[in-house]
């Protein structure tokens, strides 16, 4: 089979790590593909760049916060260093730019498999309660506040304690009113209005990763549930479970809006209820996990939109350990130096 | 000019200094600049080489050799 | 042969800051606006100068305008003069076939002065004294009543007219964004709007024919609009059916966002603000699906930044570079706050006269004024700029030459390059004499000679 040329994301290996690793790992572990992998950086301090048993090249992006037309013009220059074919961007605020220029980017030659625009917006934390309507989940308690008056009001309704949210990124659970209005105003200076107050639900921590093929049919479900997060609420250890109630639910995610592409539910599964959190437009960084335990969700994805065909297989077992770890190498500056004064390793 | 001794630059405009651990990059410039101080050269003798060497005036290469070795000063690389 | 020179820099590798690109892949340079010389505009009528393209300016109406009459068979749109009161600006906008939106005497008697007839002028806000109310209402301005006080006040203009007076109402609801702007009107959902419908219908003085709403700024939510155009016409139908009047005019604001990036809002506008189609797309498939058939009320727009903004530029000047005791770059320019008050909330696009060459590097753009807060850009890469180099600042058409300040300085000319590309000054600059007209020194207190 010819090689395939995959720019990825998100390579930043780090306390708050980025998928892309993990995506890079599983597709070059298909048994089919034959895949150069192109680690795409924000930072010359991404580990992925130092990973050249995984990372074959590397290009610094200027940030998607900067122009669009100075993003795309950067990701040209990369299909015309490195010839890429595909690209799979896996971080949060490059996914709007993507979505954007998606058609653009195919008519230059380079591939992506994501949701569309309205798919996207879905995962606006306003929107949940359609979502879980759609998909009979249910959502903690909410109120969307634009104000400390309105604060102090969902705190009184709602009572502590609470989660205080972005609209995108952020959450910090807060026991007392100081602490919620702490957090409260770290949001908006970082992120600005409106911030979302959610009732503290408890249960199961559960999370469901997959891919849309956009028709309504699933490329393959995995559910795990987290057994020890880090301080910054990442998992560390998990565990695959097989809870039907929840995969239908993904399943039916995926049919009722025909999501195309990578995404993850997490969920909290209190009893016999399940509430939706969050719904992530991307694969999470553990999507190791699910290549790990039989569903290569990054090559499914990969070979959908390639056009080639997708094994049927959706079986996995339960009750396979995910097992987090720390690794060091040692090297010299070369590739920082190339990096930092190139943009380019 | 012990502490410019040290550095470690790279004809890539990548600088290391082994004792403090701190990386630079610099431009075109800054590493005429740097290779000059390196050698000894004054700030007189820099701002004629630079203009000998680049298309600028010697006004304009005073200025930005006094810049450029206030930034060296505030770095604490000389 | 010499080489080409860049100013020489060394930086710093900082954890969490190593992209060499940060957020400007592009060099940003312009070296004239439509088509005339950024170089030639300064040397003419000096730095800080505003510029606005009439080109742009007509050519953003147009594409707006058909936005919406390509979906709905009656629009109108109304000049919201507190975004731009130029008398230029104006102009050109009545010529594209605006009617006037004002919400102060001021602003209702300098469309007057313009030439606009009275009947064209839309008359809003929370303040209108009642003499200049009575002066809007004998020349059948459009009034759109804020509380119940002015209903009072009208009801006795219309008994000393001794003709009944046609109003609307302005309107305050929820249309699922935040923050909700209920000061302005009365709320629906709290059935304050319909007692100031009963309030009319019951003393029989003022025929109601409109309504009017205005739901926010910089909105970047379509569907909040097309919440609001439902809510309207559902109240519009409850109006007729039980008072009797026809609501002949649904005037539905302003708010839709320019292409300016907003503070606080982590992707750039070209990717965060929908288009105007979408806009025009929600407000119009609500509205033909929610009116009754063969009703088609007139369809008022206010809209004021989207149209204007884009079209206005601000050329200034780089007076100073110095460097802070943290090693940040700063530049001192020659127009502040004083002339871009929207810069407390935008940061806008700053382009260059000229290719410069170098490394990009952070820095800080602070104005002219002795003041800390005089600040245009807290944070951006900018290679390193040699005194002299102008700075093109954009998007400022809206609200910047309205809400500018004479403070400590005079404000700059404001120039127009029309549609053939020539330059007409639009607002002369200010003298020490403009300044100080109106003071009046007593006697006793000149200092003696």
């Amino acid at each position: 089979m010819k090689k395939v040329c995959v720019a990825v994301s998100g390579i930043n290996a780090v306390d708050n790590p980025g998928p892309g690793i993990g995506v890079i790992r599983s597709l070059k572990e298909d048994s089919v593909l034959e895949i150069e992998a192109i680690g795409l950086a924000y930072d010359a301090m991404e580990p992925g760049i130092y990973m050249d048993w995984l990372v074959d090249r590397v290009f610094i992006l200027p940030y998607p916060s900067g122009d669009k037309e100075g993003f795309l013009n950067r990701l040209l220059y990369v299909k015309k260093a490195a010839n890429i074919d595909i690209v799979i961007p896996t971080l949060d605020a490059e996914m709007p730019v993507y979505i954007k220029a998606a058609d653009y980017l195919q008519s230059m030659g380079i591939k992506t498999f994501l949701p569309t625009k309205s798919q996207f917006e879905l995962r606006g934390k306003t929107k949940l309660t359609e979502v879980a309507n759609k998909i009979d989940l249910k959502i903690p308690e909410t109120r969307i506040v634009t104000s400390y008056e309105d604060l102090v009001k969902a705190l009184n309704d709602i009572g502590l304690p609470v989660m205080v949210k972005g609209l995108y990124y952020k959450a910090y659970r807060a026991y007392t009113y100081q602490e919620a209005t702490g957090y409260f105003n770290k949001i908006v200076a970082e992120w600005g209005y409106p911030v979302i107050i959610q009732q503290v639900v408890s249960g199961e921590e559960m999370n469901v990763i997959g891919v849309g093929d956009g028709t309504g049919g699933s490329l393959g479900l995995v559910a795990i549930k987290k057994l020890w997060i880090t301080s910054l609420g990442k998992i560390w250890t998990g565990v695959t479970v097989k809870n039907e109630a929840l995969l239908n639910a993904a399943s039916n995610f995926v049919k009722e809006f025909k999501w195309r592409g990578a995404f993850e539910l997490e969920c909290i599964v209190s009893k016999d209820d399940i509430y939706l959190i969050e719904i992530n437009p991307r694969f999470p960084a553990w999507v190791y996990f699910a290549t790990g335990v039989g569903i290569n969700l990054p090559a499914r994805l990969l070979k959908a939109a390639l056009g080639l065909p997708v094994e049927g297989k959706n079986e996995y077992s339960a009750g396979k350990l995910y097992v987090r770890y720390t690794y060091d190498i040692v090297t010299d500056m070369s590739i920082f130096q190339s990096i930092v004064t190139k943009g380019e390793c | 000019m012990d502490k410019l001794a040290r550095l470690a630059i790279s004809e890539e405009g990548f600088i290391f200094d082994p004792v403090s651990g701190n990386s630079f990059t610099t431009n075109k410039t800054g590493l005429f600049n740097l290779k000059a101080l390196k050698e000894g050269k004054g700030e007189e003798e820099i701002v004629q080489a630079l203009t000998e060497k680049y298309e600028t005036t010697k006004e304009g290469a005073e200025k930005d050799v006094t810049d450029f070795i206030e930034q060296l000063r505030y770095y604490r690389l000389i | 042969m010499k080489e080409s020179y860049e100013k020489p820099v060394i930086l710093k590798l900082q954890m969490g800051l190593m992209n060499k690109f940060g957020a400007s892949y592009l060099k940003r340079t312009r070296t004239e606006i439509d088509g005339v010389p950024v170089n030639k505009l300064i040397e003419e009528f000096g730095s800080p100068l505003f510029v606005f393209s009439e080109k742009r300016l007509r050519r953003k109406y147009k594409e707006i305008y058909n936005a919406f009459a390509t979906r709905y068979p009656n629009v109108q749109f109304s000049w919201s003069y507190k975004t731009n009161y130029l008398n230029a600006i104006c102009a050109i906008l009545q010529q594209e076939g605006e009617i006037a939106e004002g919400v102060s005497e001021f602003e209702y008697e300098k469309a007057r002065r313009l030439g606009i007839e009275g009947r064209d002028i839309i008359f809003n806000g929370p303040y209108k004294p009642s003499h200049i109310l009575e002066k809007a209402i004998r020349e059948q301005a459009i009034i759109n009543i804020d509380h119940f006080e002015e209903i009072y006040d009208l009801e006795e203009i219309a008994d000393k007219l001794g003709q009944k007076v046609k109003v609307g109402i302005r309107l305050n609801m929820d249309t699922g964004i935040t923050p909700q702007w209920s000061r302005f009107g009365f709320n629906l959902e709290t059935g304050q709007a319909l007692d100031a419908v009963k309030r009319i219908a019951y003393s029989k003085k003022l025929i109601l024919n409109g309504l009017h709403c205005h739901i926010g700024t910089f909105i970047l939510e379509p569907r909040a609009y097309a919440q609001e155009v439902e809510k309207m016409v559902k109240f519009a139908y409850q109006i007729e059916d039980e008072f009797g009047f026809k609501i002949e005019y649904l005037d539905i604001g302003g708010g839709f966002p320019s292409q300016n990036r907003l503070k606080g809002i982590y992707l750039p506008p070209e990717l965060a603000v929908p288009s105007i189609e979408e806009f025009a797309e929600a407000i119009c498939d609500t509205l033909l699906r929610s009116l009754r058939p063969n009703d088609f009320p007139e369809l008022i727009l206010e809209t004021g930044r989207v149209i204007v903004d884009e079209a206005g530029y601000l050329i200034s000047t780089v007076h100073a570079a110095k460097r802070l005791p943290d090693g940040t770059k700063a530049y001192v320019i020659d127009a502040g706050v004083n002339l871009l008050f929207t810069s407390f909330w935008y940061k806008f696009n700053i382009e260059l006269d000229r290719e410069v060459q170098g490394v990009f590097e952070p820095c800080v753009i602070y104005g002219p004024l002795c003041m800390n807060i005089d600040v245009i850009d807290e944070h951006t890469q900018l290679p390193p700029l040699p005194r002299g180099t102008r700075l093109i600042i954009s998007p400022v058409g809206a609200y910047n030459v309205t809400q500018w300040m004479q403070f400590i300085s005079y404000r700059p000319f404001v120039v127009l390059i029309n549609s053939e590309g020539k330059i007409e000054v639009i607002r002369e600059a200010e003298t020490l004499e403009d300044v100080v007209r109106k003071e009046k020194l007593p006697a006793r207190l000149k200092l003696v000679q």
